[in-house]
C-alpha cells in the first residue's frame, strides 16, 4: 500500500502531466513543416541514403516582399490567411549517400477542407518527383487520399508541369501532366485541390531555394505547352 | 590614488599573457555565475506567469489511476475517470470560493492524422465561466462561443496553426464524423492554452456521450483563504482528488532542483579555480618583483602603499573578469535558455533565463569580494617585505 503522501505526490504528478505536460505532448506538434522523425523518414523515402542536411529559410530572409511577390506569380495565388506568412520558416532536406547529394526532400502547410494538411514531395536533383504523401491530413476522406495510388499519380513530375494549372480555378491552361492526376472522391474536391497546391509550391520553393531557379524559364514562357 | 593605480594597471601589462589567462578564468566564472542567477530568477517567474495563466489555483479531477495520463495519450479519452458535475455547484459552496469552472477533456484518434494516426484533444469548457476566469486570453480573430450548446470552437494560437485554422472554417471531429464552426483564434499566450482547442462543455458532453460528466473542476480561491485548509476540505469530497498549484509548482521545482544543484556545483568550483588562479597570480607576481618592493621601501613606501598597490592589481583582474563574464553571460543568454530546455524535465514557456541590472551588480558584489579577498594573502606578503634582504636575494 502506497502511504498517503506518496500517493498525494502521485497525485500531483498526475495533474502536471494533465494540465501542463499532455496539453504540450499532444498539441504543441511542430507547426512549421518538418519531418514527424527525419532519421526515419530519410532512410524510409531514400533508401540506401546514409545522411542528411537540414536547411531553414524563410522568405523574408531570403528575399524578403520582392521574392515573395515572385513566388506568388510564379504559383498564380496570393499567400493568404493568418498563417501563410512570408516569415515561415521551411525546412528542406538535402540528402546524402556517401558524399554524394541524391535528392530533397520539401514539405508545406495547406488549408485544408476540415484542418491542416502537410503536403511532402521528394524530389531527385534534378528537381522531378520521386514520391509524394501527406505527412498530415485531416479530411473525411483521408484513407481515399492516402492510398498510395493516389501519391503515384505525381510520381516523374517536375515544376515544368505544373505551370499550367491553375490553382485558384483548379483547371489546366492546354495539355498537362497535371491534369492527369485524378481526384479519387469527388467530395474531397478542397483538399485535392489543396494537394495540388501545396505541391506546385514546394516545387516553386525547392527551385527557388536550392535549384537556381532552373524552371523559371519555364514560367516565363508560359509553362509547358511553349517549351 | 590615481597614481597607485596606473602603476597597479602598468604592473599587469608587463605580464599580459598572465594576465590575460587570468581576467579569462575570473569571466568564465562570472559568465557560469550571471547565467545561473538568471536562470534561478527566470524559471521561478515563467514557472509563476504559466501557473497564473492557468486562471485558477486549485484543480479537483476524478480519483483513479495517476497513470490515466499515459492512457489519455495511448488510447484517447477511452480509459478516462469522470466526475459528476453536480460536484461543481458543491464546491461553489464553499465560503473560501470566489469561483469554479467545470472542465472535460476528450481525445479522439484520427488514424489519417499523422503517418501513423494522431490524437486531438479537445477541452469542453464552461462559456459562462471559463472566459471570466481567463480573463488574460485575447482574440486574434472572432470571440467566444454564442451558445453554450453550439457546435463552435475557439482555437489557440498554434492549434489553429498546425490545422491552418481561420474563424468562420470548419473542424471535423473525425471518430465522432462531427463538424464544429470555428469562431475564434486566441493570440499567442505563450502557455498550453496556445495549443488547445476549446468547445462549449455541452457540446463535448453531447458529441463524445459523457453528460453530465467532468474531468476536472478549476477553482479560483478567495485572496484571504487558508489554502492548506481548503484543501483539506476538498479532500473530503467524494471520489476527487485535489492538486493546488502551488504543490505542482513545488514538484516542478522538485523536478529542476537536481538539474540546479550541479549547476551551482560547477558554478562553486568555477569560481573557486578563479579565486586559486587569482592567488597564484598575484603571488608570482609578487615573488617576481620582490627587489622592486624593496626598493619601493626603502625609497620610503610604507607596507600599507605596498598592501594597496597589490591589492589594486588584483582588484582590476577581478572586475576585468567580472565584466567580461557578464556581457557574456548577456550575449549568451538565448543560447544558455536553448541548452537548458534540453536537459530539464519540464521548463515554462518565456524566458528561462533574465539577466537584469540588479543581477549583474550582484555579480560584480561576488566578483569584487572574491577580488578582496584572495588579493590579501599575496598583498600582506607583499606589505612585509624588509627592503633589504630583498634587494639582496634578487642581487644573489
Amino acid at each position: 500500500m502506497l502511504g498517503v503522501s506518496m500517493m498525494k505526490k502521485i497525485n500531483v504528478m498526475f495533474v502536471v502531466a494533465v494540465f501542463l505536460l499532455i496539453p504540450v505532448e499532444l498539441l504543441f506538434a511542430a507547426v512549421g513543416c518538418d519531418l514527424n522523425d527525419p532519421d526515419r523518414d530519410v532512410a524510409r523515402l531514400f533508401p540506401g541514403s546514409t545522411g542528411y542536411k537540414t536547411n531553414y529559410v524563410a522568405i523574408d530572409q531570403r528575399g524578403g516582399p520582392s521574392l515573395l511577390e515572385q513566388i506568388e506569380d510564379r504559383l498564380g495565388d496570393k499567400f493568404k490567411g493568418l498563417f501563410e506568412t512570408i516569415d515561415v520558416p521551411y525546412t528542406l532536406y538535402e540528402v546524402f549517400k556517401g558524399k554524394d547529394k541524391i535528392g530533397y526532400i520539401h514539405g508545406v502547410n495547406e488549408k485544408g477542407q476540415y484542418g491542416g494538411i502537410q503536403v511532402f514531395v521528394v524530389l531527385d536533383l534534378e528537381g522531378v518527383i520521386k514520391s509524394f504523401y501527406f505527412q498530415k491530413l485531416t479530411s473525411r476522406y483521408g484513407k481515399q487520399l492516402r492510398d498510395p495510388k493516389f501519391g503515384e499519380q505525381f510520381v516523374g513530375l517536375s515544376l515544368k508541369d505544373f505551370y499550367n494549372y491553375d490553382v485558384q480555378s483548379g483547371k489546366t491552361s492546354g495539355p498537362s501532366a497535371v491534369e492527369k492526376i485524378k481526384n479519387p472522391v469527388p467530395e474531397a474536391e478542397p483538399d485535392f485541390r489543396a494537394a495540388l497546391r501545396g505541391t506546385k509550391k514546394n516545387l516553386i520553393l525547392v527551385d527557388e531555394f536550392i535549384l537556381g531557379n532552373k524552371y523559371l524559364q519555364y514560367h516565363q514562357s508560359g509553362g509547358e505547352q511553349n517549351k | 590614488m590615481i597614481k597607485i593605480l596606473n602603476v597597479a594597471y602598468k604592473n599587469l601589462l608587463r605580464k599580459k599573457t598572465r594576465s590575460g589567462l587570468t581576467i579569462i578564468g575570473i569571466a568564465l566564472a562570472a559568465w557560469v555565475l550571471v547565467s545561473l542567477l538568471g536562470f534561478n530568477k527566470g524559471y521561478e517567474s515563467s514557472l509563476n506567469r504559466d501557473i497564473d495563466n492557468l486562471g485558477f489555483q486549485m484543480i479537483v479531477t476524478a480519483k483513479g489511476c495517476p497513470y490515466e495520463a499515459a492512457t489519455l495519450m495511448l488510447k484517447g479519452g477511452t480509459g478516462l475517470r469522470y466526475m459528476p458535475q453536480n460536484i461543481t455547484e458543491q464546491i461553489a459552496r464553499e465560503p473560501e470560493v470566489e469561483a469554479v469552472t467545470s472542465m472535460l477533456m476528450q481525445a479522439v484518434f484520427d488514424p489519417n492524422k499523422g503517418e501513423s494516426g494522431g490524437y486531438s484533444a479537445y477541452l469542453g469548457v464552461d462559456p459562462a465561466t471559463f472566459p471570466q476566469m481567463k480573463s488574460f486570453l485575447e482574440f486574434k480573430q472572432g470571440k467566444w462561443f454564442t451558445d453554450p450548446d453550439a457546435l463552435e470552437a475557439v482555437l489557440g494560437y498554434e492549434a489553429a496553426e498546425l490545422e491552418q485554422r481561420e474563424v468562420g472554417d470548419p473542424l471535423l471531429i473525425i471518430e465522432k464524423n462531427v463538424e464544429v464552426k470555428v469562431v475564434g483564434i486566441l493570440k499567442r499566450t505563450g502557455t498550453q492554452d496556445d495549443g488547445t482547442i476549446f468547445l462549449p462543455l455541452n457540446s463535448v458532453q453531447k458529441i463524445f456521450g459523457v453528460k453530465d460528466e467532468l474531468t476536472g473542476v478549476g477553482i479560483k480561491v478567495k485572496k484571504e483563504a487558508d489554502m492548506v485548509q481548503f484543501e483539506e476540505k476538498m479532500y473530503k469530497l467524494p471520489d476527487v482528488q485535489v492538486v493546488s498549484l502551488s504543490q505542482v509548482k513545488q514538484t516542478i521545482m522538485t523536478l529542476v532542483s537536481t538539474a540546479k544543484v550541479m549547476v551551482f556545483s560547477i558554478a562553486l568550483i568555477a569560481i573557486l579555480i578563479s579565486v586559486v588562479g587569482v592567488i597564484n597570480t598575484i603571488l608570482m607576481s609578487v615573488m617576481e618583483r620582490l627587489q622592486e618592493i624593496g626598493i619601493l621601501k626603502s625609497m620610503g613606501a610604507t607596507a600599507w602603499d605596498i598592501f594597496k598597490l597589490i591589492w589594486l592589481e588584483t582588484l582590476i583582474l577581478c572586475i576585468s573578469g567580472g565584466m567580461i563574464g557578464a556581457a557574456l553571460a548577456m550575449a549568451t543568454a538565448k543560447l544558455t535558455e536553448v541548452l537548458i530546455r534540453q536537459l530539464l524535465p519540464y521548463a515554462p514557456s518565456g524566458g528561462l533565463v533574465q539577466i537584469n541590472l540588479s543581477l549583474i551588480i550582484l555579480t560584480f558584489g561576488v566578483v569584487i569580494l572574491i577580488g578582496l579577498l584572495s588579493g590579501v594573502y599575496p598583498s600582506w606578503k607583499a606589505g612585509r617585505v624588509r627592503p633589504l634582504e630583498a634587494i639582496r636575494s634578487q642581487v644573489e
